[in-house]
């Protein structure tokens, strides 16, 4: 019995000790249908020898920080948000990358030297055709006046993109809007802003939630993201309209984690961020590519989004067309890594009281 | 005894060791045999348990970061009079440390200083870029150049609470107070001020779920205590079913039965009880949020209350009865204060486990029903101020401790039965 269980042991000591030494790659993304499409789009087309598993987070640096500051780093690349790409570039969780193949080729600069370009994705205002026989709502104005357009709107449960949208609403120029947000009175005008839909308010906080929300009746409007609203038109059919003013865009990165299978990670990211790669994964899902060159692929390929039954043009879906971005804002993360902390505890006293 | 001992000497073994020092000796062997047995277990303890928790008490006063990186502009700044913007050789020293510091010492020592004043992020980060090309002063003028931030006297003054090595800051932070630029305490702007309503509703929360659990789960118990086998067999399916059920499961179908299209809703205004305009707003707030909580635990106060009611003999009740006490009379007297530890252990349970809710405030929280663990879990995850955070949940700790001890001296630990 003891031999066996000596055995048993050795033999698990070495199998870790060669599992260590075959360099796999450990992916880590949002889920859904989002991970899904890039599993189509680049995990599925990488041919490079690594083999890839994949995992599911919830964003936030929070995992990552624990992991290398443990020295146990079991995550190599992650999809991660713009504010995050800044603070973990700075404090040393990412590896730095080559930018040179896609630096110029970019709709914006790179938020941080350590990042790889993935998509465009935003937080845009929608409702349900059925719920509007007569007017519709145009733009962002129309979703904060609950005189004209009376009803519940669906928003969530944090600061970002709401006082972005609020300003607009209130009459500031897109372009404008980080400059005013800089300014006290600026974040006051924004409050002051939310303060007169604050009664008709339902909130949310998982992603699939405001689709529901509009789709049930249970609010006539709602903030959601963009890729989530798309899917729920293209796969299932629903008769949801965007409202594409004051469409905030966020950006989307793979970072390689210090620590990790470094060079297979960044093998892997180099793969991921060509501007093929980025186009391909706008098949599967309506998020806009980040590189110029990408969105141009698209142009000539379509009807681009796969679908059973015949393929569907994707660019009336996407956040990063000339239409939407020239009244759009394009989110500042510099900004919100300064403020975001602040802010957000302004907002949940806001809400509570 | 001693007389006979005195008289013969002590025993001694076959080899010529008195009897007691052998004793003795083998004694000491078991002891230590079982203190190795134990041991694996209490390095588990050590390393799983406390370790973690006393790093988490560190870390909730542990300002040592920043302070690694500006070691000497602390030293001049130490000397500032706070009244208007600082010496040029506070500048000087801030510049050299900056230029000098490695890259991400300071990406940390910014994301701090961010804590005490919005707006460090950037400005640290964009300054170093720039230094690169000053080699000489003045250096105040030329700072101010790169970003008028440097003449913005409010982020000298934020550096005023960063000057020591340990900090009470991330405690103040927590209550809603702070140390303003000499270190007196003072109270949160007034719009962030947070923290203090959120630890009242945090209680308010757990103190409602706790009894709403204790109402609803002592009848259930007593039936269950009760019944015949076939019946009580049944029931406690009925009671464990939802217990193995996914707990994201249960908290979204309570999100389709109570919000304001859903199903309770609907039902009242198809019979005609609520007005369609009228609907009850049970859904993203602070009563969704008591509503799917209890539901959520109410098996930790049914198990408990149970197994203690199972062994209340039913002769008591009838003996009471016999004895011409009314039945709630009996009830009062006899049944109630056999209970009590299974109440005592339900309500600690239940309390205990509520008022660290995370995942329930998260879905079904929305507007007002946000507790503590959503906070840490915010700061955790996207600030990444784990300062805040390990205070927060040591003053968590700190108010269960508080809660238990009261409780033994009131109740007394010892009436505490789980069965």
């Amino acid at each position: 019995m003891r031999k066996a269980i000596k055995a048993a042991f050795f033999g698990l000591i070495s199998m870790a000790f060669v599992g260590s030494a075959v360099a796999d790659i450990t992916f880590v993304s949002w889920g859904g249908a989002y991970t899904a499409s890039q599993q189509k789009a680049y995990i599925d087309t990488y041919s490079k020898g690594s083999s890839i598993t994949v995992e599911n987070y919830n964003g936030g640096l929070g995992e990552i920080k624990a992991q290398v500051e443990a020295g146990n780093v079991t995550w190599d690349v992650v999809d991660v948000l713009p504010d995050q790409a800044i603070t973990g570039c700075d404090e040393g969780l990412f590896v730095k990358v080559d930018q040179s193949e896609f630096i110029n080729d970019m709709v914006v600069p790179p938020v941080s030297d350590c990042v790889v370009p993935q998509i465009f994705w935003a937080y845009t205002a929608f409702y349900d055709k059925a719920a509007f026989p007569g007017k519709k709502p145009k733009n962002i104005k129309d979703f904060f006046d609950v005189k004209k357009f009376p009803g519940k709107r669906g928003i969530h449960t944090w600061a970002n993109a709401l006082i972005e949208m609020a300003l607009v609403a209130d009459g500031v120029k897109a372009s404008k809007v980080y400059e005013v947000m800089s300014t006290p009175e600026g974040i006051d005008r924004a409050f002051a802003k939310l303060d007169t839909i604050k009664d008709h308010v339902v909130f949310w906080s998982a992603g699939s939630k405001p689709l529901e929300l509009v789709s049930s009746g249970e609010v006539v409007m709602a903030l959601a993201y963009n890729g989530r609203i798309g899917a729920a038109i293209l796969s299932e059919g629903k008769n949801f309209e965007y409202i594409w003013d004051a469409t905030v865009l966020e950006q989307e990165y793979l970072v390689a984690i210090k620590g990790g299978n470094e060079a297979e990670a960044l093998e892997f990211m180099a793969h991921a961020s060509t501007a093929e790669s980025n186009a391909e994964q706008a098949k599967y899902i309506p998020y806009g590519p980040m590189r110029k060159s990408s969105i141009d692929i698209i142009k000539k390929g379509e009807p681009w989004f796969i679908k059973e039954g015949g393929n569907i043009d994707i660019l009336p879906h996407m956040p990063t067309t000339p239409k939407v971005l020239k009244r759009a804002v394009i989110g500042d993360p510099v900004w919100w890594a300064d403020n975001g902390a602040e802010v957000h505890e302004r907002f949940g006293a806001w809400k509570g009281s | 005894m001693n007389q006979t001992q005195a008289s013969t000497g002590p025993i001694l073994t076959t080899d010529g060791i008195p009897l007691k020092v052998s004793l003795k000796k083998a004694e000491r062997i078991n002891k230590i045999r079982a203190f190795l047995l134990v041991l694996p277990l209490l390095a588990f303890i050590l390393i799983t348990f406390l370790v973690p928790i006393g790093d988490m008490l560190a870390r909730s006063v542990d300002d040592r970061q920043i302070n690694t990186v500006f070691p000497k502009t602390f030293e001049v700044y130490k000397k500032w009079d706070r009244q208007g913007l600082p010496s040029e050789e506070v500048y000087k020293t801030m510049f050299f440390e900056l230029k000098n510091s490695e890259g991400y010492a300071v990406g940390k020592a910014s994301t701090r200083m961010n804590y005490s004043k919005s707006g460090w992020k950037s400005l640290l980060k964009k300054s170093k870029r720039k230094f690169k090309k000053i080699e000489e002063g003045p250096f105040k003028e030329q700072m101010i150049a790169i970003d008028k931030k440097w003449a913005d006297p409010e982020y000298w003054l934020a550096l005023g609470q960063m000057v020591d090595p340990t900090t009470m800051g991330y405690y103040l932070n927590a209550v809603d107070l702070k140390y303003d630029s000499s270190k007196n305490i003072v109270q949160q702007k007034e719009n962030r001020r947070i923290y203090n309503k959120t630890w009242i509703k945090t209680f308010k929360v757990s103190l409602l779920v706790t009894l709403f659990c204790l109402l609803l789960g002592y009848p259930i118990s007593y039936l269950l205590a009760t019944l015949p086998m076939k019946y009580s067999n049944l029931l406690m399916i009925c009671v464990l079913l939802p217990f193995w059920t996914s707990l994201l499961v249960r908290t979204v179908a309570w999100m389709v039965m109570l919000q304001q299209k859903g199903v309770l809703n609907n039902l009242l205004v198809m019979s005609n009880l609520l007005a369609d305009e009228n609907r009850f707003q049970l859904m993203y707030n602070q009563t969704a949020v008591v509503i799917v909580m209890t539901q959520i635990l109410l098996p930790f106060m049914v198990l408990p209350l149970y197994s203690v009611m199972k062994t209340i003999s039913p002769t008591y009740m009838r003996a009471a009865l016999n004895l011409g006490a009314s039945p709630m009379h009996a009830f009062y007297k006899i049944y109630m204060p056999n209970s009590i530890p299974g109440v005592s252990a339900g309500c600690l349970l239940v309390f205990i486990i509520a008022i660290g809710y995370y995942i329930t405030p998260e879905l079904v929280g929305g507007k007002d029903g946000q507790m503590v663990g959503n906070w840490i879990a915010y700061h955790l995850k996207t600030t990444l101020n784990w300062g805040l955070c390990a205070s927060l949940g040591a003053i968590l700790l700190a108010m269960m401790t508080v809660l238990y001890w009261a409780y033994n001296k009131i109740v007394g630990i010892e009436n505490i039965k789980l069965g």
